[in-house]
């Protein structure tokens, strides 16, 4: 078929692709999204499988096919509570591609050098639009195709170990070798030496230096985030696995790639600054890891944490008219969204106004907890944004904060010298009464204190949160 | 450990230290419980009740002191009460340490220890044991029902087909925790509830709790409640002048004043004066909560229920907790299993006297044969959080003044921006050869329109957003599919193993999206 037609598919697949990110502004119109992205998809994958210059038909079709059976698994099997580790594990697929795609323009290139004239007549398809590059040209295809292998090779690595700390197959307490950022600069000083390198030599070793930098980088970077700051982390590799394959389209002079590449871009950039935001702390804080800033003693707590058992728990809701739940990451790990929607479906059968505040950083993941409680048919209009619902405490009987901690720390707007200070918090203590399920006592993910424990309309549910509110629910009437 | 509760002795009280709930605490603790023979039967706790729960009755008070090691009591002891301790036994009960230094003395000859639960101090921690605090609640609700039973009309205002009833006026001197509840009681009768406090600290709560705040027209400010442990101190005379002056000039309108003014160590302070008492209208009531240190009215006789020329009633009752000795009881007795609670850190019955802890070292008057009375000042000193200075409201013209000068400083910043950006792509354009800046064009704009799009995606849709943004970046297959048809070995082998990966990515990114959203349910 003619490059023209291809070409007009890839502008076709193009809006698809924005409709569908468009699309997700809202519940309803968003179960239309996903759809123009897979037929935007499919014209894209369909329309180059028919263009110019493609070879290999079968073999493509079938590992395409064996590809999407494997997600298809994949896809079909994992539960809610483990979306953050599919997204990461998924973004090292995308990392990974793209260093082989790189690394296969680079062996293009070898091949076309060591060819006469009358041979690269012959060529067609991607070779022979290498071979038609003029000097200059190729040397920015060169940039390219390593600045696509370094943001893939660092994405890859880093979703790896992204994936495996959200899996907790490696410890989630931020670690890092000795030499600490020091490390890191040497390794993005070798690699922008190897870019020169590769630019006046273009061999396949100062390539492989820059590969191995970059995989370190991305392997190191994220050992040093710890857990709670995993949702910024995830957004980064997404958006950096936009880039990436951004930067591969440029080298194969694709738009659709680049289109693409930096819609994603942007995308992970635009999640990873809200999260950023909505942790009063700069993305470049996140990123090199660990709380910093603390400028003087931190407030005294005084108090004491008062426990409470499920019969007061039941009662103290039984009498309560408007009820807020504060889900976090404690939720998930108990996997106690379940048992939290057949409370809400109790509660709310009595007639009393129930309502879920979501902030923007609970969970491992962007809109986690909204996801989790959309698992468990809790309906989706009861479920708030921190700002739609902050002001709502002070007028509310009972807050209930299930596993979640740094967000509920009043400490971020009391104690100026709380680590934590000025991070946009759910204000639940304004409520009558909070009951905080809780496994024990203890700091969370930042190791602060949490003063909302110790206040005076405060009660703690200690115990594993599914237990506690299973136990919980039959005496809920 | 044993512990025994001693039936009171002082006539007319009728509270108990031991109830059958806080027995069963306690015995949840590892101890064993005793009570005196009928201790619980003024305050509604029959014998029969402890038994059920294994509380033994011992018949007499020696007995019962003989077999504890721990005794537990309301009312400060009797000489006779301490001369039965023997050492290592431990008397808890309201103490008076300050009153009560003979007893203290004996205490030391038996070399026994006193815990004073009117000397807890007042810290957050030790709120559950404050047994203070909640005999002063009781009082401050009993003040209103007493009140009310002596008032011979409605508390809440009516309209009845007979005609208008005005509703009751409530004053309540002293905010303190007596003070508080007499709030909490008067406003959920119905009445029309007054307050006031030297703190102006509290004039929050008052407001909180419904009632109206009295306030002074003086410039000078009080010092606040926490240097003193959360007690009033003495006013200034001048102070004083004018809020005797208030109280003079509200004194004929209120229906029912209720004084709960005590200052620690001192005679009650003066608040109701008698011209203020015969300004008032006949049938008024005056409860005077203070009775026991001479009566914020001088009028005031303790223990007693006086009318005065003009028909005003003023009660100076001092046993309103034992006026409702269930009530009474259960709290005290809770306070008490608290107290044992902490000094029981272990949970297996063994008492460990602490010294070190605040709250048991503020306690402790005599410990071990050796007076420990005064207590050092306590480590955490204020129970109050000190007022917040508060940042000044804004004035509209400076929220607009603000609201513009952000608009400019955001205008600047997206100047800047495109200057810079538009600076750049002269740049690279004025170098880079055509083919390329012909994809950067695009490149540029994609990223605006990304920008534009994404920041409209609902907050709930972040997951679905990166799993779809994930298979859709999976669209690098197509650099994969252009490659496969190389001549190179492993090229294509790189591209195959692409091809399968990107594969799983598009169809699992684009399932498990699919499956997210049909989950989000409208309720």
């Amino acid at each position: 078929m003619e490059m023209g037609f291809t070409t007009t598919v890839y502008v076709v697949a193009i809006v698809l692709f924005i409709l569908s990110l468009g699309g997700l502004s809202g519940q309803e119109s968003a179960k239309r999204a996903v759809w123009y992205g897979i037929v935007g998809m499919a014209l894209a994958v369909s329309v180059t499988l028919l263009g110019p210059g493609f070879g290999l038909w079968w073999l493509s079709l079938i590992l395409i096919a064996a590809g999407g059976l494997i997600g298809y698994q994949l896809a079909s099997k994992v539960g809610m509570t483990q979306m953050p580790e599919l997204v990461a594990g998924m973004h090292a697929l995308v990392g990974l591609v793209a260093v082989f795609v790189g690394f296969n323009t680079h062996f293009e290139l070898v091949n076309i050098a060591s060819m006469d004239d009358t041979a690269k007549k012959m060529l067609e398809g991607f070779s022979a639009l290498l071979a038609k590059k003029s000097n200059v040209e190729i040397n920015i295809l060169r940039v390219e195709t390593t600045l696509g292998i370094w943001i893939g090779a660092v994405t890859f690595t880093g979703s790896v170990i992204a994936y495996s700390k959200l899996a907790g197959k490696v410890t989630s307490i931020a670690t890092k070798l000795p030499g600490g950022h020091f490390l890191n600069i040497t390794a993005a000083i070798l690699s922008l030496l190897s870019v020169f390198w590769y630019l006046n030599a273009g061999e396949l070793l100062p390539m492989i230096i820059l590969t191995t930098m970059a995989l370190f980088i991305g392997y190191h970077l994220i050992m040093g985030i710890g857990g709670a700051d995993m949702p910024v982390v995830v957004s980064m590799l997404n958006s950096y696995s936009g880039w990436a394959a951004a930067a591969i389209g440029f080298s194969l002079g694709n738009d659709l790639l680049i289109v693409v590449g930096a819609l994603v871009g942007s995308s992970g950039a635009i999640l990873s600054y809200i999260m950023c935001k909505a942790m009063n702390r700069s993305f470049v804080r996140v990123i090199l890891g660990g709380f910093g800033g603390i400028s003087g003693p931190q407030m005294e707590i005084e108090g004491e944490q008062v426990a409470i058992e499920a019969e007061g728990v039941a009662s103290v809701l039984n009498d309560a008219d408007s009820i807020i739940i504060i889900p976090g990451y404690g939720m998930a790990v108990a996997q106690a969204q379940q048992s939290v929607s057949e409370l809400v479906r109790k509660l709310r059968a009595q007639g009393k106004n129930v309502r879920f505040a979501i902030h923007p950083v609970a969970g491992r993941l962007p809109g986690h907890m909204n996801v989790l409680l959309a698992e468990a048919r809790v309906p989706y209009d009861i479920v708030m944004e921190m700002d739609e619902i902050n002001d709502d405490f002070p007028d509310t009987d009972v807050a209930i904060v299930i596993g979640s901690n740094d967000i509920v720390n009043p400490a971020a707007q009391d104690d100026p010298n709380s680590p934590i200070a000025g991070m946009p918090v759910l204000e639940c203590w304004k409520a009558k009464h909070v009951l905080v399920s809780k496994r024990g006592q203890g700091t969370g993910y930042s190791g602060i204190e949490n003063p909302l424990f110790f206040k005076e309309n405060t009660r703690m549910f200690y115990g594993n949160a599914k237990e506690s509110l299973d136990k919980l629910l039959p005496m809920i009437d | 450990m044993k512990i025994g509760a001693l039936k009171e002795i002082t006539s007319g009280e009728k509270r108990v230290a031991l109830t059958p709930d806080s027995a069963t605490h306690l015995q949840k603790l590892g101890h064993e419980c005793l009570v005196e023979k009928d201790a619980g039967l003024a305050a509604g706790f029959s014998d029969a009740q402890y038994i059920a729960v294994g509380v033994e009755i011992s018949t007499t008070a020696e007995a019962l002191t003989k077999a504890s090691d721990v005794i537990v009591k309301v009312r400060p002891p009797s000489a006779a009460e301490v001369n039965r301790l023997s050492s290592s036994m431990t008397l808890i009960s309201f103490f008076h340490p300050d009153a009560n230094e003979a007893l203290m003395e004996l205490a030391k000859s038996k070399e026994a220890s006193v815990i004073a639960m009117d000397m807890v101090p007042r810290i957050s921690r030790a709120q559950k044991m404050d047994a203070l605090s909640s005999m002063a609640n009781i009082a401050g609700y009993r003040a209103v029902i007493e009140a009310g039973n002596n008032f011979g009309r409605f508390f809440t205002g009516q309209m009845t087909a007979a005609g208008k009833v005005p509703p009751a006026k409530v004053l309540v001197i002293g905010a303190g925790v007596a003070g508080l509840a007499a709030i909490g009681t008067s406003t959920s009768l119905g009445a029309i509830t007054y307050a006031f406090d030297v703190r102006p600290e509290v004039a929050e709560q008052v407001e909180s709790m419904g009632a109206e705040f009295v306030f002074l027209d003086f410039a000078d400010e009080q010092a606040d409640g926490a240097s003193t442990g959360g007690y009033a101190a003495v006013s200034s005379p001048e102070f004083t002048a004018a809020q005797l002056a208030k109280f003079r000039e509200i004194a004929p309108e209120m229906d029912i004043v209720i004084t709960t003014a005590l200052i620690p160590n001192r005679e009650a302070p003066e608040l109701w004066t008698s011209d203020m008492v015969a300004s008032m209208k006949p049938g008024s009531v005056i409860v005077d909560l203070a009775a026991e240190k001479g009566g914020n009215c001088k009028l005031t006789v303790m223990d007693e229920r006086i009318v005065t020329d003009n028909g005003v009633v003023i009660i100076g009752y001092t046993d309103f907790p034992s006026r409702m000795a269930a009530q009474a009881s259960t709290m005290y007795a809770s306070n008490i299993r608290h107290m044992i609670a902490d000094l029981t850190p272990e949970k297996d019955g063994v008492i460990v006297h602490d010294m070190e802890d605040d709250v048991i070292r503020g306690a402790t008057v005599v410990n071990a044969g050796e007076i420990t009375f005064p207590p050092p000042p306590p480590k955490i000193q204020a129970i109050a959080a000190k007022p917040k200075e508060k940042a000044p409201d804004k004035t509209p013209e400076e929220i607009r003044a603000d609201e513009i000068a952000a608009f400019k400083k955001q205008t600047k910043n997206q100047i800047m921006l495109l200057a810079f950006g538009a600076a750049l792509i002269l740049l690279v354009g004025s170098y880079a050869p055509p083919s390329f800046m012909q994809h950067f064009i695009v490149f540029v704009l994609s990223v605006f329109v990304g920008f534009q799009v994404i920041w409209n995606v609902s907050h709930s849709l972040h997951t679905p957003l990166m799993a779809v943004t994930n298979a859709i970046s999976s669209i690098i297959i197509l650099g994969a599919l252009l490659q496969i048809g190389s001549t190179s070995f492993i090229v294509i082998l790189l591209a195959a193993i692409s091809l399968l990966l990107a594969g799983i990515n598009i169809f699992g990114g684009f399932l498990v999206t699919k499956r997210m959203l049909t989950m989000f349910q409208k309720s």
